[in-house]
C-alpha cells in the first residue's frame, strides 16, 4: 500500500464518520426563549474530577454535544458556500449553546475557548457572543466553605485571619477561579484570585479524553496537526494555571508599563499569592459593555484604545512579552480616566529564536520582500515560500497584509469598521476549509494576540493611529 | 502503690503523644508498642493496661485530633452558612487535624471505622463515628432536617429513612477519607471537590431529589454550589 492509498483510505474513513453521524444532532437544541433556564442550570454544576468520571460524562452527554459540533464543523468543510450560508445562524447558535453546556465540565479548557470565540465578531455571530459572554463574568461559584479551606491550604492559615476583610462572595469569575475582594492588615484593598481546587487535573484529563474520542480520525493526514495543536493548548492552559508564573509575568509588565500616563497594571501581593491563589491591588473600574454603556464619545475611545495599543507593543518590544489574551474582560476603564490591564496567565515569553522572528516580520513590515519571502516560509515551516502552492502563499500574504493593514494605512484606523474584520474573519475561514494550517507552535500566541486585540479596539469602536504607536515603540525599544 | 487518677491520665496522655510520634515517623504498621511504651518511659507490658492494642491506641489518637478539630470547628461556624457548607467545615476541618497524619491514619480508619470492621478498635472507631454523626444530626437539626420523615415508613429502625439517610451519609464520609488518604493532588485539593460532591448528593438525598448521579442532575434536583435561601429552610 502506497502513502497516497493511507491518505485516501484515512479520509474514506473520516467521510465513513461523518455519513454515520446522526444528522440531526442539532434538532432538538434549546432556543432562545430558554437561554436564561438553560445558564441558571449551567451556573449549578459543581467541577467534577477525576478522569474516568469525566470520561464517563464525555462519553455519553458531552459526546453527542462533541459529536454534533464536530459533524457541523467537518461537514462544513466539504459542502460548498451557498449551501453552508443557509442555515448557518441556526447551527451556530445550537452549537454554541452545546458548547455552553460542556462548559461547564469542560471549564477550564473550554471556558478559554469561550472567551476567545465571543472575541470574534463576525466569526462569531452577535447572539452567540452575548451567550458567550456571560463566560467571562459569571462563572459558578465555589461556596465559601470549600473556598476556605482551599485558601487556607495555599496560603497557610484561614483567610478570616489572614485578611483584615475577605468577602465571602466571588465580585468576578476567571476562566480557571473566581475573584474575591478583600483588605490587608496593611489597609490595601486586594483583589483575590483563588483557582477552583482540581482545575488543573481536570483539565488534563479533558485534552486525553479529547485525543481519545479523537481516535477515529488518527489516520487521517490531520492527525499530527491536530496532535501539535493540542500540545499548543496543553502548554498554554499549563502556564495559565500556574499563578506563580502568571505574577512574575505581571510585575514585569508592571514595570514596563510604568512611565506609561494612564495605564495600570496591579501590583502583585507575594505574601498572598501561590500557584493557585494570586493577589493584587484591588482597581475599581467598568468592564467594556458598562463603558460603552455610557457611551463614551470617539476621542475617549481613541485615548482607550491607544491604551491598549500601547501596552501590547511595550511589552512586546521592549519586554519580549506576547500578550495573548487582550479579550474584553482583561481590561478595566477606570474613572479617572485610566486603563487597568488584568490577567497576565497567557503571556508568552520570546526566546532568542522567537526574537528573531519578530525582527524578521518587522523588516516584512516595513516592506522588505526578501524579509517577507523568508517569514512567509518560517511561519509555514518550509524551506523556501516558493515551496508552497501558489494559492496558499497568497492566502498567507494576504492574512500578513490584513494583520498589517492598521499599520500600513498610516493615520488613523477605524477598528470598527466591519468590512475590515469580515475580510480577516473570510481569510481565516479559506485558511481552515482548506486545512492551510500547518504553522509554526509560536503563531498560535502571536494570532491570539493580533485577533484578540483586533477584535476588542472594534468592540471599543475606537479610530487609533497603530502605525505611529508602532513605531514610538519600536524606537524606545532601540530596533 | 496507689495509682491516682490525674497520674493515670497523664501516663495515657504520655502513651498518646509517644504514639502519634512513632506512628508520625515510622507508619502504623512499622510503629510497635515496644517501642512506644518505651517512649512514654513505661515497661512494655504497662501499655496495655490502658490500651488493649495498637489499633485501639492509634485510633484514640485519631479520635482525640477529631475532638479538638470539632472545638475549631464550633468556633469558626458561621450562621449564614448553609447546610452544605457547615456539613463542608465540619468535615474538612477534621482532615485539617488529620493532615499531619494522613501518611497511616487511612489503614487504621479502614479497619476501625467501616461497618464491616473486624479489627481490634471497633470500641474506638464506634466512639469516632457516634461523635463525628452527633455533629452532623446537630447541623441538621440548626438547619431543620433533623426529624427523620416517619409519614407512612415503617416503624422499624433498621428501614427508618433517617437510619438510611445516615448510613448514606457515613459510607460516603469513608468514601471521603478513603480518597483523602491516597489522594495525590498538591494539598488534597481534590478531595475537597469530593467532599463536596457527596455532601451535594447528601443533602440532595434528604430533599428527595430522585436521581443524584453526579452529572446527570438536574440543577433543580441537586443543591448548588451556590448557598441558595431554601438550604437555611
Amino acid at each position: 500500500m502506497t502513502r497516497q492509498d493511507d491518505m485516501d483510505t484515512a479520509d474514506t474513513r473520516t467521510a465513513d464518520v461523518l455519513a454515520a453521524l446522526p444528522a440531526d444532532l442539532d434538532r432538538d437544541a434549546p432556543r432562545a426563549p430558554d437561554l436564561g433556564s438553560m445558564l441558571a442550570h449551567l451556573a449549578h454544576r459543581p467541577v467534577p474530577v477525576g478522569r474516568w468520571h469525566r470520561f464517563w460524562i464525555l462519553t455519553t452527554l458531552q459526546a453527542r454535544i462533541g459529536a454534533g459540533y464536530l459533524a457541523h464543523w467537518l461537514r462544513s468543510g466539504f459542502a460548498d458556500a451557498d449551501a453552508r450560508e443557509a442555515s448557518l445562524n441556526e447551527a451556530r447558535l445550537s452549537a454554541a449553546l452545546k458548547l455552553l453546556g460542556g462548559m461547564s465540565y469542560l471549564r477550564g479548557a473550554a471556558m478559554k475557548a469561550g472567551q476567545t470565540l465571543a472575541s470574534w465578531p463576525d466569526v462569531v455571530p452577535q447572539e452567540v457572543a452575548d451567550i458567550l459572554k456571560v463566560l467571562h463574568f459569571e462563572a459558578p461559584p465555589m461556596h465559601f466553605a470549600l473556598l476556605r479551606e482551599h485558601v487556607h491550604d495555599e496560603l497557610g492559615g484561614d483567610p478570616t485571619e489572614l485578611f483584615a476583610e475577605f468577602e465571602t462572595e466571588a465580585f468576578a469569575a476567571a476562566s480557571l477561579g473566581q475573584v474575591h475582594r478583600a483588605r490587608l492588615h496593611s489597609g490595601e484593598q486586594v483583589a483575590v484570585k483563588i483557582q477552583y481546587p482540581g482545575i488543573s487535573r481536570s483539565i488534563h484529563s479533558d485534552l486525553e479524553n479529547v485525543q481519545l474520542l479523537m481516535q477515529p480520525m488518527r489516520l487521517g493526514k490531520n492527525w499530527a496537526n491536530l496532535m501539535a495543536q493540542l500540545a499548543d493548548i496543553r502548554a498554554m492552559l499549563d502556564l495559565e494555571m500556574d499563578y506563580v508564573n502568571e505574577a512574575a509575568m505581571q510585575r514585569q509588565a508592571r514595570e514596563l508599563v510604568a512611565d506609561v500616563d494612564g495605564l495600570v497594571v496591579p501590583r502583585v501581593h507575594e505574601r498572598y499569592s501561590t500557584r493557585r491563589v494570586l493577589t493584587t491591588d484591588y482597581v475599581d473600574g467598568k468592564h467594556l459593555d458598562a463603558w460603552l454603556a455610557d457611551g463614551p464619545d470617539a476621542a475617549e475611545r481613541t485615548r482607550r484604545g491607544e491604551h491598549v495599543l500601547t501596552s501590547l507593543f511595550r511589552m512586546w518590544y521592549s519586554g519580549d512579552l506576547v500578550y495573548a489574551d487582550p479579550h474584553p474582560g482583561n481590561y478595566l476603564f477606570m474613572p479617572d480616566g485610566r486603563t487597568a490591564l488584568l490577567d497576565f496567565g497567557a503571556v508568552y515569553r520570546l526566546d532568542a529564536e522567537g526574537v528573531e522572528y519578530c525582527l524578521l516580520a518587522d523588516r516584512g513590515l516595513a516592506g522588505d520582500p526578501e524579509a517577507q519571502a523568508e517569514l512567509i516560509a518560517r511561519s509555514t515551516e518550509v524551506e523556501r515560500a516558493d515551496d508552497l502552492a501558489p494559492d496558499h502563499r497568497r492566502l498567507i500574504e494576504d492574512l500578513c497584509a490584513w494583520i498589517w493593514e492598521p499599520i500600513h494605512t498610516g493615520g488613523p484606523f477605524d477598528f470598527s469598521d466591519p468590512a475590515y474584520f469580515r475580510r480577516g474573519a473570510d481569510l481565516w475561514g479559506e485558511v481552515m476549509r482548506k486545512r492551510y494550517t500547518r504553522s509554526k507552535p509560536m503563531n498560535t500566541w502571536f494570532n491570539r494576540n493580533f485577533y484578540g486585540a483586533r477584535a476588542l479596539m472594534a468592540r471599543m469602536g475606537a479610530t487609533v493611529d497603530m502605525g505611529r504607536i508602532h513605531a514610538a515603540e519600536v524606537a524606545r525599544a532601540g530596533i | 502503690m496507689r495509682i491516682t487518677a490525674s497520674a493515670k491520665e497523664r501516663t495515657r496522655e504520655r502513651l498518646l503523644d509517644a504514639a502519634r510520634q512513632r506512628f508520625d515517623a515510622q507508619g502504623f504498621s512499622a510503629a510497635n508498642t515496644r517501642d512506644i511504651a518505651k517512649d512514654a518511659g513505661l515497661a512494655a507490658g504497662t501499655l496495655f493496661n490502658y490500651f488493649p492494642n495498637k489499633e485501639s491506641l492509634a485510633m484514640t489518637v485519631i479520635g482525640s485530633e477529631l475532638a479538638a478539630a470539632r472545638e475549631t470547628w464550633r468556633a469558626r461556624r458561621r450562621p449564614e452558612d448553609t447546610l452544605v457548607e457547615d456539613l463542608f467545615s465540619h468535615v474538612a476541618t477534621g482532615l485539617r487535624a488529620l493532615q499531619p497524619h494522613r501518611a497511616w491514619v487511612g489503614e487504621v480508619l479502614e479497619t476501625g471505622m467501616s461497618p464491616f470492621a473486624t479489627g481490634g478498635a471497633n470500641r474506638e472507631g464506634d466512639a469516632v463515628r457516634a461523635a463525628h454523626l452527633e455533629g452532623v444530626h446537630e447541623i441538621l437539626a440548626a438547619h431543620g432536617a433533623a426529624e427523620p420523615a416517619t409519614g407512612d415508613a415503617p416503624s422499624t429502625a433498621l428501614t427508618a429513612p433517617g437510619v438510611v439517610g445516615m448510613h448514606l451519609y457515613w459510607t460516603l464520609y469513608l468514601g471521603v477519607l478513603a480518597w483523602w488518604s491516597g489522594d495525590p493532588s498538591e494539598h488534597q485539593a481534590d478531595t475537597l471537590v469530593v467532599l463536596d460532591r457527596s455532601l451535594q448528593l447528601f443533602v440532595a438525598s434528604l430533599r428527595g431529589a430522585k436521581d443524584t448521579t453526579p452529572g446527570v442532575t438536574d440543577a433543580a434536583s441537586t443543591e448548588s454550589q451556590t448557598p441558595s435561601p431554601t438550604d437555611r429552610a
